[in-house]
Order: structure tokens, then C-alpha cells, then sequence
């Protein structure tokens, strides 16, 4: 009993480690290229989302040329970015049911929610400008060695700069007062209720590892059945150390702090080696156009994801925790990429589908592509360390 | 020190902001303050699991407490 006890309290409640989840997450999304096929990727499912609504409405979309690109072939059930997204919510319904962090948390103020139903609109916008969020133009993306996805990177970063510093103007400031206190806060615990939410949180768990197992063994779909059980784990992954790649720029320019940004450097440099392995042996590498698309979008979602609070990974396991915030995220997510889809048709032979996808690999050969990308992740490491001591000699000598 | 006998000067009770204000209000509270001051910081933003505490070191303040067994988390925060 005590040992159940003790398992219970390290792995199932208490929050995570950061860092290491975050590598955990690189070598695991390293496996899921090579046993699916493809990136993990949740901005391109929200797309096919949003057209879903449209045809729901009556509109045609055959003449779309973006929902072309996307592939809008069967339903969220059928795809395997679909099951993944099914099985990620699934993993952050169990960490934070098990976690005892679902509380209903509404905005308290209509700034708030402009701020999240925008910054989730130009996010969404920028996301699929530039083919793909924090995973497909960046965490997983870089690993794929797509030329885009670095140009994404560091447009983004310029992009949460300006967000960082527009979401710190006076006018977004939080009004709350500092209080005199004689004593400490009490905070309450329902007992009762803490252990519903844990069996709530068990029974969904189980109930999609045996989803899963269903499809793989019983129906044959081996590929959705697996991306199922990647998604669970990818989705408790982030929430239970509350992985938001958001902070991991925005913070170094807010507060100095950067084991987010390093973290995922080094989450990068792993699933590097192990996307390289797989492509090297014959899976197709996932390639985008690395045109002016990549920059402007690269701008626009750093300064979203920013002004919003989150990106289009994190919304999901905040949105289930219950905060009200990241539920107009989401909407605003889904309204920005169905926005891009809505103009891409006028704008994508001069931003994107004339420009040309640069594939490192191709470009200077296995190995020399192999070197080119671990050279730029030493770069960025370096980039990441000399924003955060320009910071904090600023903060602690002023 | 004993975790119940610590008696905090300051509350800045941050529920229902997102992050990153808790972390960046907590900052510039701490600044304000005189050495030996303590600040308790109340948050619901989960997320600042990960930043209030490492960023309260990162200059240079002790973290006395971080209770974070429910949905809203408490810090401790000494100058």
C-alpha cells in the first residue's frame, strides 16, 4: 500500500522536471517519425478542423488550394494526426485530474480576453503561414532538417522579443495590489473531490491505451493505433511538467530565465540524431517551402503565442485544467489558420510555393547536412546564453 | 525555520492572471522589498511551477515554500 502510495505522490501528482521531460519528448517524437511517418504536428489537424466547420456550413472547399496542401482526406479518426490529438488530450485530462489542477479559472479582465482571442488569431495565422507551430516549424521541425523551420526559429524569436515587449506596456500590466499580510494563506482541500478527479483521470487514461490497443490489434490500424499511445504520452508529457515552449523565449526577455530555451536545444540536438537514422534508412523527410512565408510567419506567431500566453501545444493541456483563457486561444487558433487558408490562394506562389524547399540533407549531403544542423544548434545555444546574461546584468546591477 | 511558523509580511495573490505576470509582478514586488522581507505569492497559473521559484533564484532570493498540492500554488519568497 505505502509503496502504491509513494508511486501515486512522485509520478502521478506531483508536477515533473522540466528538462528532463522536454529531451524525453525529443527522442520520443524522433520514434514517432520513424514509426508513423510523419512529424509531431498538432497546427495542421486544427486546420483541417476549421475546414470540417466550413463544409459543415455548406462551403465548397475543392477550390481552396490550402486544404489541398493539407490533405483533408477522412475525419479525426482516420488520420493519424487526428488519434495523436485524441490521444494528447487524453494524457493531459489524466495529468491534470491526477494532479489535482483542475480548477475553473475565468479572466479577470476584458483585456485578458482580447489579448487571448487575438493573440490566438495572429498565432494561428502565423502558425500556418509558416507551415507548422512550435513542433513542425521548430521543435520538430529543426530535426528534419527543412531549411523553413530555421528560418521560422529565428523569426520567431524576434517575434516573441516584440510580443514580450508589448505585453509588458503598462496598458496590459495586471492590476492586482500588493497586500500587508500578518499571516499565510490558507488553501483549502476537498479530499472527496481530489480523489474523484484522480479516478476521472485513470478511467480516460485507460480508456485510450485501450482505445489503442483495439485499433492496433483488433482493427489492424498499427499507425493510428501507435500514434494514439505517442499522443497519450506526449500529452502527459507536457502537462505534467508544464512544458510550454511559449516561456521558453518570451521568459528570457521577461524574467532572465532560459533552462526552457536550453532544454529544448538539447531536446532538438537528440531527435536530431534519431530523424537522421530513419531518414538515412528511407523514410521521406518532411520538407517545406523556405520562402518569405517562413519569415513573416515566423514573426507573426512569435508575437501571438506571446500576447496570448500560450502556443497551439500548450492551449490544449491549460484548456483542459480549466483555464477560460486558453479555451479563446484555441477559437482564436482555429479562426487565424482558417483566416490563412481563406487568403493563401492570393498569396502563396510569391511567399511560399515558388520558392524552393531546402532540404539540408539534399543541399550538402547526408553528413554535411548532418554537421550543418548541429553546428546551427551550437548557434542557437550560444544565442540563448547571451540574451539571458544581456538580461540579467540589466535586471540585478539596475 | 519551521514550514509552519513562517509568517510572510506580503501577499500578492495573483489568481485568474495567465502567465508570465505572476512571475514578472513577483519580480518587481521583490524588488521593493527590504532585506529580510518575505513575500507570499498566490498563483493558479500552473505553469509558474516552473518560473517563479527558479527565477526568485536567479536573483538571488530564498525560496522558503512552494506548496503546489492543489490548482492554486503558494510561494514563499525571502530577500
Amino acid at each position: 500500500m505505502n509503496f502504491w502510495q509513494n508511486f501515486k505522490r512522485d509520478f502521478l501528482v506531483k508536477f515533473w522536471a522540466p528538462i528532463p521531460a522536454v529531451i524525453a519528448l525529443g527522442i520520443l517524437s524522433a520514434y514517432y517519425f520513424g514509426i508513423t511517418g510523419t512529424y509531431w504536428a498538432v497546427t495542421g489537424e486544427f486546420t483541417r478542423w476549421g475546414g470540417h466547420i466550413l463544409e459543415a456550413f455548406g462551403v465548397d472547399l475543392s477550390t481552396w488550394g490550402y486544404y489541398k496542401i493539407m490533405n483533408m482526406d477522412g475525419n479525426i479518426f482516420t488520420r493519424i494526426d487526428g488519434v495523436m490529438i485524441i490521444g494528447m488530450f487524453a494524457g493531459c485530462i489524466a495529468a491534470a485530474f491526477w494532479g489535482n489542477n483542475v480548477k475553473l479559472r475565468m479572466p479577470v479582465s476584458s483585456t485578458r480576453v482580447y489579448q487571448a482571442l487575438i493573440g490566438g488569431i495572429i498565432a494561428g495565422f502565423g502558425a500556418r503561414l509558416g507551415m507548422g507551430c512550435n513542433l513542425a516549424s521548430f521543435f520538430t521541425g529543426i530535426p528534419q532538417f527543412s531549411f523553413h523551420a530555421w528560418m521560422f526559429t529565428l523569426a520567431m524569436i524576434l517575434g516573441v522579443y516584440l510580443g514580450a515587449k508589448f505585453s509588458l506596456l503598462p496598458f496590459f500590466q495586471s492590476k492586482i495590489k500588493l497586500k500587508k499580510v500578518s499571516c499565510s494563506k490558507e488553501l483549502h482541500t476537498d479530499k472527496k473531490r481530489v480523489n474523484n478527479l484522480f479516478k476521472l483521470g485513470s478511467i480516460v487514461f485507460i480508456a485510450v491505451l485501450l482505445w489503442a490497443v483495439y485499433l492496433i490489434f483488433v482493427q489492424g490500424s498499427t499507425k493510428l493505433g501507435m500514434a494514439m499511445l505517442f499522443g497519450s504520452a506526449f500529452g502527459l508529457a507536457i502537462a505534467k511538467a508544464q512544458i510550454c515552449f511559449t516561456s521558453a523565449f518570451r521568459d528570457i526577455f521577461t524574467t532572465g530565465r532560459s533552462q526552457m530555451a536550453k532544454a529544448i536545444v538539447i531536446g532538438m540536438a537528440v531527435a536530431t540524431i534519431g530523424v537522421f537514422s530513419y531518414i538515412t534508412m528511407g523514410q521521406p523527410a518532411k520538407i517545406m517551402w523556405a520562402g518569405p512565408n517562413a519569415i513573416i510567419g515566423g514573426v507573426l506567431f512569435g508575437f501571438g503565442i506571446v500576447l496570448a500566453g500560450g502556443c497551439e501545444c500548450g492551449w490544449m493541456y491549460r484548456a483542459v485544467e480549466g483555464q477560460v483563457h486558453f479555451w479563446i486561444v484555441g477559437i482564436g487558433n482555429v479562426i487565424g489558420s482558417t483566416l490563412l487558408a481563406f487568403v493563401w490562394d492570393d498569396l502563396s506562389l510569391q511567399l511560399a510555393t515558388s520558392w524552393p524547399k531546402i532540404n539540408l540533407l539534399e543541399s550538402f549531403g547526408n553528413y554535411g547536412g548532418l554537421f550543418l544542423n548541429y553546428g546551427l544548434l551550437v548557434l542557437l545555444f550560444i544565442l540563448i546564453l547571451v540574451l539571458e546574461k544581456r538580461y540579467l546584468n540589466k535586471s540585478i546591477n539596475r | 525555520m519551521k514550514k509552519d511558523e513562517i509568517v510572510p509580511d506580503y501577499r500578492l495573490d495573483m489568481q485568474g492572471e495567465p502567465c508570465p505576470y505572476p512571475a514578472v509582478n513577483a519580480l518587481e514586488t521583490m524588488k521593493d522589498l527590504k532585506k529580510g522581507e518575505i513575500l507570499e505569492i498566490i498563483s493558479d497559473c500552473p505553469q509558474s511551477i516552473n518560473n517563479i521559484p527558479a527565477d526568485a533564484k536567479n536573483h538571488g532570493y530564498e525560496v522558503l515554500e512552494v506548496d503546489s498540492s492543489g490548482p492554486t500554488i503558494k510561494y514563499v519568497i525571502r530577500k
